[in-house]
């Protein structure tokens, strides 16, 4: 299996983050000719025809999502969601810290597909590093004229703020970003009104990840074609993959979509000695596990929903036969509950109940009856919620459970053992 | 309780299917409120028609046709051809979720809860939950008796995070200081700052919360819902008039509360309307006639203290004719008193009548004078003198509400032309006067009589001030605002009693030597009436200085009707028995009418006069106008609401808040 390298090339091997290493090897060219050469429509076409999926979780087409835009309501605004925190995932941290450049390229290319005069990047709390790498970035380029007013002699101004965040997986959530954006509490809003009509400071805004702008600029360098030459039929393109869990060598790899499961664990290294397959969490802390009778099937958007799961931000976790799912269960469980919002009911109780039923659980305290309430209670709140987190309790938490009840099974106390 | 439906404003129909029942629709209504019209009630938490959707509790999961998930039907706009089911399995197991999840950390302390019986969570864990728990494991602990300010208690434990109350503050009052505190299953409710919660209308999240997390102080622990007996009446603590229950246990008034569907105040109480009225269990109350004897105040019985007025107002008119009498009051009192009051004196030939016992000089706004729609519809609201947020909270809400939702603007200027100036393109003018200051009432009637659509509202001091007017209680005109002989006002009756040439002044609820413009010149003045007669409920500086001294009923213990700001003509009803002497003013000057040989309208009578001079009101005069000069230098003071005196320096039930205003 070959390494691909698209986004992550030169990663290793130059300081990409220095603006003149990052324009000897082309930077800022696509940027430059887009402003020059193209109209905003251009842009948007391109990304249509690419067909990019958001690379942040939903996998939503790019194009069609800015098309959602209303004509003629200004001023509109593009931001980039940087606020990577779905466990397993750490693609966009490797970015801001490697590649800034890419990243505010990527940023102000796609600011110009909707024709938007302000770019933001909100930026985990937690990456201080990266958060200090970009602004770095952000200034060396506007120095050199690539953000401000008046670009490459043209009419066109475009800036670009940065924010960090505080700290919260809540607002990786789009809406919930835009609050926390805002200064407000980083709740999601309730939808309708959408982003793409009512958004930042009630303005249409559009809300792209990291890694899906950052693709722009090899797809406005080497068209739509190649782009969507690659992958399989509706997941076209490159995708990186953070491959974590019981690999040997665990990191980030650019693999084109389609690449087979096993190929990815092969990838990564394989797994250790003598251990089996167990699960592979495909797509974050959100999805369901897929199993071994999987290996074969391709990593797409589609064979990942068909599988029962989700390619998600593409948060690929290995469970070797060392693996105490109880304990895993309850360490996913127990982040939603903790980042939930509590804005809503079955979110905030729900998730809060779950972690504690898991919780003796994994202290060996069970009670006849455990495994039934979290079968039926975390099935029964998913679809109820405000926004997906709520939702994104029960996959793993189920499919662990459906495959692997005589872990859970011997947790459960004895009628003899139970405290009177 | 439930208010009616809130339909979009939309000439377009759509048709719309509801368990079957197909209906139609403005385009833009809710789902929630749709249902409401064929009385489908769908269960709600954070939806509130006055607050709109929140989509947080989860509660109201439909079933719509065409859509695989429920749907929420608080943030769901009907469209044409919409089949919705607020029944069914689907729907009825999620309800069952959501109402199983709420009370996995609720302490279910019904027992010894406030709102036990009036609980939505009570209500719907009974109609739509599913009746046991899996729950094993200990429940969440939060903070109980939370004291969250001067008037409300936080049980963070029994809240369900609907946020209505933090919306509530946002939205309507537009304080922002409730917050949600932490996250997930953590989290609380708290002032953003830390500080105690306080604003005028704080009492109001105490009836937005559907559960008992937030209650009055003044309420905890006193009664269940069952046990009260309610009335409907009219707030008269200021001249809005708003509606409000008074809840009676066993005789003893516990708590007021907001009219949902009252159009006047929208659905909201300020906390003076709410909670100003525990002095009707004051110790403090007068509960005898009193009468000075060698300069001490002594208990005398109704018969005498009637003979000796009586014998004043003889003696004075025989020695020194009618115009050595005089009255002051009306604003306090009912429309049908404020008739009696002036048809008395007028009897006796007596002129010198005024309501204006204060700073106010004017209520009635004559021509101009608009209805409260008008305030709703105006594209700017102009006012002059004091804010109405202090004078009139409830009518500053509604402002608050036309700015939200209409775009109205908001003009506070230095003076009338500056105030022209900030509103020159609006087509739609509302001008809010406090009343006290004529020349300022006429600049601004003056600079504004071009704009053609402009409504005109005096706030004023008093709760019937303009009621008053209309009865006649004024020295130069009569009922109706009839032509009259002119009289002294009540700041030319003052000098003369100071001098002796005005020797039996009659005062009905009012306390110039409290509210007059100079209180010190007043409270001489008083006491050096030859014979001064007070009518209150309390012992004022007023009715200190009086020879005779009536204990008389409040508001909560008469009936009658009342007027407010905007001319409208509102019920006052009975729901407590006042002390066993104390007599409302209209039973003192029928009393004293006998005793005189005057002969007054029966109640029923005056009672139909009064509605009839409310429906008249040809007043053809406009702000500032002659007829209530002269003029008086009034200083512009600037007092909280919730300070000052009156009943309120007398209420048991608020000390504490009274401290922190003062």
């Amino acid at each position: 299996m070959p390494v691909t390298k698209i986004l992550m090339e030169g990663i290793g091997e130059a300081d990409l983050r220095s603006l003149d290493v990052y324009r000897q090897r082309g930077g800022y060219r696509q940027w430059e000719r887009a402003v020059r050469e193209m109209q905003p429509a251009d842009v948007l076409a391109l990304a249509e025809k690419s067909g990019l999926r958001g690379r942040g979780g939903a996998g939503f087409p790019t194009g069609k999502k800015w098309s959602f835009l209303p004509g003629k309501t200004f001023p509109r605004y593009l931001v980039c969601n940087c606020d990577e925190a779905e466990p397993g995932t750490f693609k966009d941290h490797m970015l801001l810290e490697e590649a800034p450049h890419l990243i505010l390229e990527g940023m102000l290319i796609g600011a110009y597909g909707i024709a938007s005069h302000h770019a933001f990047i909100y930026i985990r709390g937690e990456f201080k590093r990266g958060y200090e790498i970009f602004s770095a970035a952000l200034e060396e380029a506007r120095k050199a004229g690539y953000v401000g007013e008046k670009l490459f002699g043209t009419d066109y101004d475009l800036e670009v703020t940065v924010h960090r965040g505080a700290g919260a997986y809540i607002c990786g959530e789009e809406t919930g970003l835009l609050n926390s954006l805002e200064g407000k509490r980083g709740e999601p809003r309730l939808k309708p009104p959408f982003p793409a009509v009512e958004g930042l400071y009630g303005m249409p805004t559009v809300v792209n990840n990291v890694e899906t702008l950052a693709y722009l600029v090899p797809i406005l360098e080497r068209g739509a074609e190649w782009f969507a030459a690659v992958g399989t039929e509706r997941s076209k393109g490159y995708k990186i993959v953070s491959v974590s869990g019981h690999v040997r060598n665990p990191g980030n790899y650019e693999v084109p979509l389609g690449t087979t499961v096993r190929e990815i664990i092969e990838l990564a290294g394989g797994l250790r000695a003598g251990r089996t397959l167990m699960a592979v969490q495909p797509g974050g802390g959100s999805s369901a596990c897929i199993f071994e009778e999987h290996l074969d099937w391709p990593y797409d958007y589609e064979s990942m929903t068909k599988a029962g799961s989700m390619l998600g931000s593409g948060a690929f976790v290995v469970f070797d036969d060392t693996t105490d799912f109880v304990k895993a269960a309850f360490n996913l469980v127990r982040f939603f509950a903790h980042e939930s919002c509590g804005q809503c009911t079955p979110c905030r109780e729900g998730g809060s109940w779950l972690e504690r039923v898991l919780e003796r659980m994994v202290d060996r305290r069970g009670v006849p009856g455990d495994m039934e309430m979290l079968s039926r209670v975390s099935s029964s709140i998913t679809g109820l919620n405000l926004c997906a987190l709520g939702d994104s309790i029960e996959p793993f938490l189920r499919s662990v459970i459906v495959r692997f009840p005589e872990q859970f099974e011997q947790r459960i106390l004895a009628t003899a053992e139970q405290p009177a | 309780m439930s208010a009616p439906p809130l339909l979009a404003r939309s000439d377009q129909l759509v048709k719309v299917t509801i368990d079957g029942i197909a209906i139609e629709v403005p385009k833009g209504t809710l789902l929630v409120e749709a249902a409401k019209t064929i009385g489908q009630e769908i269960p709600i938490y954070c939806y509130h028609t006055k607050l709109g959707p929140a989509g947080l509790c989860r509660i109201c999961m439909v079933e719509i046709e065409g859509m695989p998930k429920l749907q929420i039907a608080c943030n769901t706009t009907v469209t044409d051809g919409m089949v919705v089911r607020t029944k069914g399995p689907k729907v009825e197991a999620a309800r069952a979720t959501v109402l199983e999840l709420f009370l996995v950390n609720h302490p279910l302390d019904c027992p010894i809860c406030d709102k036990g019986g009036e609980c939505d969570l009570q209500d719907y864990a009974l109609a739509y939950g599913r009746g046991s728990s899996d729950v094993a494991d200990p429940k969440l602990a939060k903070p109980k008796a939370v004291d969250l300010g001067p008037t409300i208690v936080l049980d963070e434990e029994r809240c369900i995070v609907c946020q209505r109350c933090v919306r509530f503050d946002d939205i309507v009052a537009r304080e922002s200081q409730l917050v949600v505190k932490e996250r997930g299953a953590r989290d609380i409710i708290a002032t953003a700052t830390g500080r105690p919660y306080r604003h005028n209308f704080t009492g109001n999240v105490t009836e937005l919360c559907p559960v008992g997390a937030l209650t009055s102080k003044t309420y905890r622990f006193k009664s269940r819902p069952w046990d009260l007996d309610r009335t409907q009446t009219t707030c008269t603590q200021c001249s809005v008039g708003c509606q409000q229950y008074a809840d009676v246990r066993y005789g003893t008034l516990l708590r007021t509360m907001l009219v949902e569907e009252d159009p006047i105040s929208d659905g909201w109480l300020c906390d003076r309307g709410r909670y100003n009225v525990g002095f009707y269990e004051s110790p403090q109350r007068l509960t005898q006639p009193l009468y000075r004897k060698n300069g001490r105040l002594v208990q005398v019985g109704w018969d005498d203290a009637l003979i000796l007025w009586c014998k004043a107002l003889r003696q004075a008119i025989a020695a020194s004719g009618p115009q050595s009498v005089g009255a002051i009051g009306g604003g306090r009192l009912t429309n049908e008193e404020a008739y009696l009051l002036q048809a008395l004196f007028r009897a006796l030939g007596a002129r010198n009548l005024d309501w204006r016992g204060g700073r106010q000089r004017q209520a009635t706004p004559g021509r101009h004078g608009g209805a409260l729609a008008a305030i709703d519809s105006a594209d700017a609201i102009v006012v002059a003198g004091n804010s109405p947020q202090e004078r009139a909270p409830v009518l500053w809400l509604r402002m608050q509400k036309a700015v939200r939702e209409n775009g109205a603007r908001i003009v506070t200027a230095s003076d009338a032309h500056s105030a022209l100036q900030s509103s020159r393109d609006s087509a739609r003018v509302a001008l809010v006067w406090d009343g006290c200051d004529l020349a300022t009432g006429r600049e601004y009637a003056q600079a504004f009589e071009a704009v053609e659509n402009l409504s005109a509202f005096i706030t004023g001091e008093q709760g019937n001030a303009r009621g008053a007017e209309a009865m006649g209680m004024l020295p130069r005109s009569g009922p109706g605002f009839s032509a009259a002989d002119d009289g002294l006002d009540a700041y030319a009756m003052l000098e003369n009693a100071r001098n002796g040439e005005l020797r039996v002044l009659s005062i009905f609820g009012a306390n110039p030597a409290r509210n007059a413009n100079d209180p010190a010149a007043a409270a001489a003045a008083l006491a050096a009436t030859p014979f001064l007669v007070v009518s209150d409920l309390f012992m004022t500086e007023t009715a200190e200085r009086a020879a005779l001294v009536l204990p008389a009923k409040g508001p909560f213990e008469k009936f009658g009707t009342t007027t407010n700001f905007a001319g409208e003509l509102l019920p006052v009803n009975a729901s407590l028995q006042a002390p066993e002497f104390a007599l409302s003013d209209g039973e003192m000057l029928d009393a004293l009418g006998d005793q005189l040989g005057v002969a007054l309208p029966s109640s029923d009578d005056a009672h139909a006069i009064a509605v009839n001079l409310i429906a008249k009101s040809a007043a053809d005069f406009t702000l500032g106008d002659e007829r209530f000069a002269p003029e008086y230098p009034t200083a512009q003071r600037k007092t909280k609401i919730l300070a000052g005196g009156g009943t309120w320096s007398h209420d048991p039930w608020l000390a504490g808040l009274r401290s922190e205003v003062s």
